[in-house]
């Protein structure tokens, strides 16, 4: 009888200790803030984030310096180890750039270099216009069919534009918002085909880490997904947001819409507690958390493409003198983001909310159906992709646009 | 005796719990007879693919030394026909890495391009070369041939002055013959070792290790259709390794403008047939991963991995019947059909490289560098 018990309570024991990976997060330690150790030394590590971030940064600054030549722009956008690019020579000594990985997604792109490489085409052509078009321009008055400057009604500042009313800076930001950071976070870094490569399981399971490093692979990946978002954050552990010009900076601000309040620390959490579950080695709870990243950082993109949109519509239809310099402004920053939605990533499925050919499309209807581009964009195209957006994301128009 | 029933009901119960924490199926045993599946790949398909390509190396030989004895039109057509008609049946074989094969970097010497234009000519203005030296690699093989009877000159009145009135016309005519007498060895060595030994090894190496026949020759079959195939014919001349930078002269078959499509299309027929255990030149089929797969899919309720595979080879196929038989002028003139291949190629790769390992429980021996 005594045998009995003994097997019997050990087979409850081992029956206990087996279920648990099947329990959510009853194993799992899930710290305050985003921060995890090995044998004392700490194991997150984003560098290139980070590096890739400064580089955007820059980038997008340096389109604003009418003394910069498509040279300099394109080397900055394809940087190459030594060259001196950046006035950060911290960043002229990486062998990173930024162009690499736009529309470089393992789940995206890998099998579908054909539109990847349309894509970075895409980004040449806006830097390459900036110089060749809107900085011969600087001191011409910009009108439809030319490129040129437009000051903001009441206002001291300036924008530049080409001929189609683009503030093609704002195409490069806005846009690898979406073909940098998100599709890296949500399509590459978050993926299974990334995080489950190789003998990442069995390595991350086993605690084997990487040659000389304190961490596992798969916590390596994970970590990158956190680089791009909170890759400038003074202190990454416990961001602060409007960190970076980028994801970082729009996650507060639709944080900062009643209607979404809240998404910036769902992100967060979900980024945490899916860092802690690889720690646990339980891949449940970590998948569901990539879950719940896809859809909020899809949303924070959706979102401020209505939000722009609507923004410009408002612009266009102002009694009285329209600020075409605002508007312009606003529908170039919703060309960025609607340009992004082919990065989002739908939860549970291998597809963005908006295809390549569906962006292409509003692309179109936005830029290139009419002859001067923004300048013939009627209320209602504005109204149509907003609505359509909204709809894809189960939210109201109303909402992303106050 | 009810006490052992009831604990071992317990233990039962642990073991039904633990295995269904891995994601809730436990793995039936695989019982696939490995050693026919051998049998059938050295019998059917590797052997008679290099008994094909020895004997297509001997044509080219006889091809060569008519040539170098007279160096006409006539001839150098029949030498460039042998030529190509080697190189076809070499895309058979080139997956093959294993054995002799390995060990002796055969495929590195047989097939590296774009041949070194400059050390083959260094190599005959000099003399005194020695083509098993690594350095040597791309001034060998077919790609050497390519040169040497296409590119060595601007047209074939020049091309044959070459092996005639030029300076150097016997150096010239040297080099070629020893590069075809090279291939020739090496191959036979490869051949010979297969055919007098290594078969035996081969097919007896039935468990599932890192070094079974299966596991080396499943990593190799997908290494070449990765690296072999996907990058090297498609790829590398369509910039997707170099940011866009295009490389028009590294395509197969480069000096010869006419082939890099037949010699890409019969790559994948190789992978195709090998994939599918039909035998070299013939019409039966035996086991090979197809059947594996449909084994395997009957003890696990899979999905139908030989469909899907099969498919998206013919999607390959179909996408690369629209690229220019000269894949250096597609690339010059509209890059996107090449790229387009290539994403075809490369969703064989995700189906051979993640699905299929999975299924039979064989890990990828190589890595790709990535990133960050």
């Amino acid at each position: 009888m005594k045998k009995f018990l003994s097997m019997a309570a050990a087979a409850v024991v081992l029956f206990a200790s087996c279920s648990d990976d099947d329990n959510e997060s009853n194993n799992i330690e899930n710290p305050a803030t985003y921060t995890f150790t090995r044998n004392g030394e700490s194991t997150v590590s984003f560098g290139g984030q980070t590096t890739r971030i400064a580089m955007a940064t820059e980038l997008v600054s340096a389109l604003s310096v009418s003394t910069n030549t498509k040279e300099d722009l394109l080397a900055m956008f394809n940087h190459q180890l030594g060259e001196p690019d950046f006035t950060d020579v911290n960043l002229n000594t990486s062998d990173k750039n930024v162009r690499s990985k736009v529309a470089a997604s393992a789940d995206f792109f890998a099998a579908n270099t054909t539109d990847a490489i349309a894509i970075k085409a895409d980004f040449d052509s806006w830097i390459s216009e900036q110089a060749d078009n809107v900085f011969v321009n600087w001191n011409v008055s910009a009108g439809a069919g030319v490129a040129g400057n437009m000051q903001q009604l009441g206002s001291t500042t300036v924008r530049y534009f080409n001929a189609k009313g683009l503030e093609l800076n704002q195409a490069v930001a806005k846009g690898l918002i979406g073909g940098l950071m998100a599709d890296q976070m949500l399509n590459n870094y978050l993926s299974d085909a990334v995080l489950d490569a190789g003998a990442n399981v069995t390595n991350n399971d086993s605690d084997v880490v990487e040659e000389g490093k304190s961490y596992t692979t798969m916590e390596h990946k994970w970590d990158e997904a956190y680089g791009y978002l909170y890759g400038a954050e003074e202190n990454p552990a416990s961001p602060v947001l409007d960190a970076d010009r980028f994801l970082n900076t729009y996650l507060r601000q639709v944080n900062d819409d009643a209607d979404f309040a809240g998404i910036a620390d769902e992100v967060y959490q979900a980024l945490k507690l899916g860092r802690a579950a690889i720690v646990a080695k339980n891949y449940t709870v970590r998948d569901a958390q990539v879950a719940v990243v896809r859809e909020n950082i899809s949303k924070v993109i959706a979102v401020r493409a209505v939000h722009y949109l609507q923004g410009a519509k408002s612009d266009l239809e102002a009694e009285g003198t329209v600020d075409y310099a605002h508007a312009f402004h606003e529908l170039s920053e919703g060309f960025g983001f609607v340009y992004s939605l082919q990065f989002t990533r739908k939860p549970g499925t291998d597809v963005p909310y908006f295809t390549h050919e569906e962006v292409n499309a509003y692309v179109d209807a936005l830029l290139n159906d009419n002859t001067n581009g923004f300048w013939d964009v009627t209320p209602e195209t504005l109204d149509t992709i907003s609505a359509e957006i909204a709809a894809a994301f189960g939210f109201t128009v109303e909402a992303a646009a106050n | 005796m009810i006490k052992k029933v009831v604990s071992v009901v317990l233990l039962a119960l642990v073991i039904f719990a633990c295995s269904s924490s891995d994601g809730g199926e436990s793995k039936p045993k695989d019982n696939f007879d490995r050693q026919t599946m051998l049998v059938n790949w050295a019998d059917n398909i590797i052997i008679p693919a290099y008994e094909d390509l020895d004997s297509k190396l001997g044509a080219l030989v006889a091809a060569k030394n008519t040539f170098t004895v007279t160096a006409n039109q006539t001839n150098l057509e029949a030498l460039r026909i042998a030529w190509l008609d080697a190189y076809k049946v070499w895309q058979h074989v080139e997956m093959f890495n294993i054995g002799k094969a390995e060990v002796d970097y055969y495929s590195a010497y047989m097939n590296i391009y774009p041949a070194s234009v400059t050390e083959i000519e260094s190599n005959i203005a000099n003399g005194g070369y020695d083509l098993a030296l690594a350095n040597n690699q791309d001034a060998a093989g077919f790609p050497a041939l390519d040169y040497l009877l296409y590119g060595v000159a601007a047209d074939d009145n020049a091309i044959l002055a070459m092996y005639t009135t030029n300076a150097n016309a016997d150096g010239y005519k040297l080099y070629l013959s020893d590069v075809v007498n090279e291939m020739k060895s090496l191959t036979e060595a490869v051949l010979n070792d297969w055919t007098t030994s290594y078969r035996s090894t081969f097919v007896n190496s039935t468990a599932n290790t890192t070094t079974s026949s299966t596991n080396k020759i499943t990593n190799d079959f997908i290494y070449y259709f990765e690296k072999g195939l996907r990058a090297n014919k498609f790829g590398i001349p369509a910039g997707i390794f170099s940011g866009g930078v295009l490389y028009p002269e590294k395509v197969e078959a480069y000096h010869n403008q006419e082939v890099s499509k037949i010699l890409a299309l019969e790559a994948l027929h190789a992978s195709q047939d090998f994939f599918n255990g039909k035998a070299y030149n013939g019409t039966s089929d035996g086991n090979s991963f197809d059947d594996y797969l449909d084994y395997l899919q009957t003890i696990t309720d899979g999905e139908d991995l030989t469909a899907l595979i099969n498919n998206q080879m013919n999607a390959a196929r179909s996408q690369i019947q629209t690229v220019d038989s000269n894949f250096s002028n597609q690339v010059n003139t509209d890059n996107t059909r090449m790229t387009l291949s290539y994403d075809e190629l490369q969703k064989v790769v995700v189906l051979l490289k993640l699905d299929m390992v999975q299924a039979m429980n064989i890990s990828v021996d190589y890595i790709d560098a990535d990133g960050d």
